[in-house]
């Protein structure tokens, strides 16, 4: 049950607390981007310094932005792959920026 | 507005009071890998795990993508510094 | 509750573990321990064209670090436990 106190964002990570359930935008490291609805999300402290964000994510769509570049014109090739996944674990260090959908107030 | 940010940034004596005091306030926020989130900083914590709001993202200098609150995890952040909204306008 | 219980339920599961060096690799998921290293069975890597070293590999270790991705069977995810769980810690911590 979510109370009125529950429901306060006082630290960063009740921003992605307060997603559960709903589909977020994640931004990882090597030009990856999620799309999915969070199901679960755990903080693992590895070290007192260091902690994780893994996650469990719902009808994902990834996009892999890839550039290359021409043999011959020296062009940058900018190529996105993108591909569905039912459900996928993902592993907390990759993660750059999490953003949960816009609420319209 | 809270005048206790401006407060706090006349007494700042430590980088924790300087990341308390900066709380509400426009900040730009650069990542180990260059890219720049400019917003307002919502809130933070002791592992510089951030949450932004209007948070606007910058690579090498060029609006990229825009987010209504961000989470930014600790890891990635090299600096936070404050920023006036005017000098974000311009740029 | 202990992070890695819920991978310890999908013992005996196909899981597709994606490598952070895009080696992806498809098995049954034999163990799994706090750091999050699995070790699987029955493998076989998913673009065995790129990787035809590794046709003769059936099973093996992966260290937790160099896990980019698990997917998951999703016969296998229960989501109203994975949300009580997470509320569960947000409320702890």
């Amino acid at each position: 049950m979510a109370t009125e106190e529950e429901s306060a964002v006082k630290e960063p990570l009740d921003l992605i607390r307060l997603s559960l359930d709903e589909r977020i935008y994640v931004k990882l490291r090597s030009d990856r981007e999620l799309r999915g609805k969070l199901h679960w999300v755990t903080v693992w402290l590895l070290q007192a310094y260091d902690q994780h964000l893994n996650m469990i994510l719902g009808d994902v769509e990834e996009v892999v932005t890839t550039v290359e570049i021409d043999d011959e014109t020296y062009e940058e090739i900018v190529r996105t792959t993108r591909r569905t996944v039912p459900f996928l674990f993902v592993r907390g260090d990759g993660v750059i920026l999490v953003s949960p959908p816009l609420r319209t107030a | 507005m809270s005048t206790g940010g401006e407060k706090g940034s006349a007494t700042t004596k430590t980088p924790a009071d300087f990341l308390k005091s900066i709380r509400g306030r426009p900040v730009v926020v650069k990542l180990n890998s260059g890219v720049d989130y400019r917003g307002i900083l919502a809130c933070l914590d002791g592992y510089m795990n951030i949450a932004m709001e209007q948070t606007e993202e910058y690579v090498n200098g060029q609006l990229k993508n825009k987010y209504g609150d961000a989470f930014i995890r600790g890891n990635n952040v090299l600096y936070i510094s404050t920023s006036k909204r005017t000098l974000a306008d311009g740029a | 509750m202990l992070f890695f219980s819920y991978f310890k339920d999908l013992v005996g599961r196909e899981v597709t573990v994606e490598l952070k060096n895009d080696l992806a690799i498809r098995g049954t998921l034999h163990s799994v321990d706090q750091y999050l290293n699995i070790k699987l069975e029955n493998t076989r890597v998913v673009d065995q064209d790129k990787y035809p070293h590794m046709l003769s590999v059936r099973n093996c270790f992966i260290r937790g670090s160099v896990v980019r991705y698990v997917q998951l069977p999703p016969d296998g995810v229960d989501v109203d436990l994975l949300h009580d769980a997470t509320r569960r810690e947000a409320r702890g911590g």
